[in-house]
């Protein structure tokens, strides 16, 4: 046994109080009072517990930057290792912060006849594979959260039972039992090449495949594999297809919680294996693209990483923007939107993969970073204004929408506001998401990856401009005449508005953040010796 | 030769489950996916080798007659043992699905189904 100290077991906090909301959730059933206590007791619990870890393990002044929870007491690699360092812990502050606002914001979604007992289980289930996700430090354990995760997902896609929301549920989880059986594939096969599903102990290992008598080439293709599931995940094209559907289906706050947390495990999960674990690894790969200024070839596994993100992210970016500009609704907008901006996540994180400068590599991955919390935020804003603005006027269609500014101010402020931050006006988060994200591209030197950012963007005004004209503006429609807008759901949208701004005008603290962040995502030696899988060499 | 058979197994499974999965019936997409996700459980098994057993990698057949059969790594045996159950649920889920699908579209042909609502 080991002895576990404080600081290991704030580590595993934010899943246990994850597990017991969900648990008291149930046992809550239909008393109504006691379902909005646990509600709410949960996710505010949650938020501390993650405030706690963030704070212990990186923020405060003489924090260690890491810190492990060995499960069980079972010394890794043998035992599950759970991870906590600072780029756990922005992911989960960026989960904790999006949840809290869509839980809240779920009091008047979770009253759904039928199958209202079952709304807030679900939704710290969901929370719970997300978090277990950001910190474990096993393949196959990640495989579970990710299940943990899907599970819960696939429920909230089949919620309101209509013929579009079970036709989108089925699609959803045949799409995602594949990926499942995938991602076994990918992780038999490391295991069968390295003798090791311990993240650390992977990175150790293929550092110095002599010393542990391994081949590490096939790692490059069953790391594809992976990428194939986390891209799933994520939303990149050519894998993007379930997202539009799956979106529309399930309810507008879960909508929220899928795009600010589900997709960005997916991103989690390419930066923490790209960088900490197959970083160290020299394997030579070429690959010949016909883009100039992104070099392809290397002597890292990295280099092919790189380059079939850049084309993932590329294509994204397209798709996205070109497919938002034409939806008849908000959230087909928003969906298509989703899977843009998640090309603009990837991009950095791309270039961080293909260049072999190491300041440039951080930059990369700090622009990432910073980009994914400012979509989480603004996009989970929207997502819930259209919650608003459904349960306020019935709808969501473009055609049906008018003069919502006229109707309910401060929707249409919050509103505007997180259009702003998707397209990037300062001093919203999302000036420097773009900013940075600019920056890495023009630092690496490529023209072609800044047009095409750039024209990017000019897509995302033009959707942004199309919603807001088409519903917030213009004349009143009967739909909108009769809308009353609930004044919680007016308030949390509002305050993720605040958010935004503050995030933007007091933005250095959370670029220093990033910055642990992203340091600690290259950090392989450190994240080794934190989890100290073992000693002696075989 | 159980490393023969195996990969004969796996790729007949995966065969047979894409096969499966690409037909137009809704239940015949779920029995897809429940073979592809054993296809890939008897992979997981097999990627972890098999090896000659003893009496000290199989403990609970010491006293029982002569000798032990070949095993497989137990740490892959643990691994299976989770995806089966998780791969149970999955299905079982998809079934359940498959059936509320049909009740809202009186039909479980996915060409009918089409993509818009």
């Amino acid at each position: 046994m080991i002895a576990q100290t404080s600081a290991e077991t704030v580590v595993i906090a934010p899943m246990l109080v994850a597990l017991v909301s969900a648990v008291a959730a149930l046992l809550a059933g239909r008393r109504r009072r006691v379902r909005s206590v646990v509600a709410l007791g949960g996710v505010v619990g949650y938020a501390v517990a993650v405030g706690a870890l963030a704070w212990t393990v990186v923020l405060a002044p003489d924090a260690p930057g890491i810190a492990t929870y060995q499960v069980g007491g079972l010394a890794a690699p043998f035992g599950i290792t759970l991870v906590a360092d600072a780029l756990s812990a922005f992911m989960l502050s960026m989960v904790a912060t999006i949840a809290l606002a869509s839980i809240v914001f779920s009091r008047r979604y979770a009253a759904h006849s039928g199958s209202r007992t079952f709304y807030y289980p679900l939704c710290y289930f969901l929370l719970l594979g997300v978090t277990g996700s950001f910190l474990t430090g096993d393949l196959f354990n990640l495989f579970v959260w990710f299940e943990v995760m899907l599970m819960a997902s696939y429920v909230f896609v089949a919620y309101y039972g209509g013929p579009q929301h079970t036709r989108a549920a089925f699609w959803y989880v045949a799409l995602n039992l594949l990926a499942s059986a995938v991602f076994l594939l990918g992780v038999g096969g490391i295991y069968a090449v390295t003798g090791t599903l311990n993240m650390a102990d992977l990175a150790r290992r293929l550092a110095d495949p002599a010393a542990y008598g391994i081949d590490p080439v096939p790692v490059v293709g069953l790391f594809a594999l992976l990428l194939s599931v986390f891209a799933i995940k994520a939303g990149l094209v050519p894998f993007q297809f379930w997202i539009p559907t799956a979106y529309r289906a399930a309810p507008p706050p879960i909508t929220a919680l899928l795009v600010g947390a589900t997709k960005k495990v997916g991103i989690y999960a390419i930066v923490r294996l790209s960088f900490t674990v197959l970083a160290g690894a020299q394997i030579g790969v070429s690959l010949e693209l016909p883009i100039p200024g992104l070099g392809v070839a290397g002597d890292s596994p990295l280099a092919f990483v790189g380059a079939a993100l850049f084309v993932m992210a590329a294509a994204s970016i397209l798709v996205g923007g070109l497919g938002a500009v034409g939806r008849d609704s908000i959230e087909g907008v928003l969906a298509y939107s989703s899977i843009g901006q998640i090309g603009f996540i990837a991009i950095p994180v791309a270039i961080a993969a293909t260049t072999t400068s190491s300041g440039l590599r951080q930059v990369a991955i700090v622009a990432a970073l910073v980009y994914a919390l400012n979509h989480t935020l603004a996009k989970g804003l929207l997502f819930l204004a259209v919650g608003a603005v459904r349960s306020a006027t019935g709808t969501s269609r473009l055609a049906e929408l008018g003069g919502l500014a006229g109707r309910s101010p401060p929707l249409a402020i919050a509103f505007f506001v997180g259009s702003l931050a998707l397209v990037g006006i300062p001093p919203l988060s999302g000036f420097f998401g773009k900013f940075l994200v600019f920056d890495a591209a023009a630092r690496a030197g490529s023209a072609p990856v800044l047009g095409l950012l750039l024209g990017g963007s000019l897509l995302t005004i033009a959707y942004a401009t199309r919603v807001w004209n088409r519903s917030f503006w213009g004349a009143r429609t009967p739909a909108v005449d009769e809308a009353t807008v609930d004044p919680v759901q007016v308030a949390v949208v509002l305050a993720l508005a605040g958010a935004i701004l503050a995030v933007g005008v007091g933005f250095e603290p959370v670029y220093r953040f990033a910055e642990l962040a992203a340091e600690a995502a290259l950090d392989a030696e450190g994240y080794v010796e934190a989890v100290d899988p073992g000693g002696e060499l075989e | 030769m159980t490393a023969f058979v195996l990969a004969l197994v796996v790729g007949a499974l995966f065969a047979l489950g894409t096969f499966l999965l690409l037909r137009r019936d809704l239940i015949r997409v779920v029995w897809g996916l429940a073979i592809v996700s054993q296809a890939a459980n008897v992979y997981l098994l097999a990627m972890g080798g098999i090896v000659e057993g003893g009496f000290e990698t199989v403990p609970v057949l010491a006293g029982h007659g002569e000798g032990a059969p070949q095993t497989a790594d137990p740490l892959v045996q643990a691994l299976v043992l989770t995806a089966i159950v998780i791969g149970f649920g999955m299905t079982a889920f998809a079934l359940v699905l498959s059936y509320r699908v049909y009740e809202e579209h009186d039909t479980l042909d996915a060409s009918e189904l089409g993509d818009r609502g």
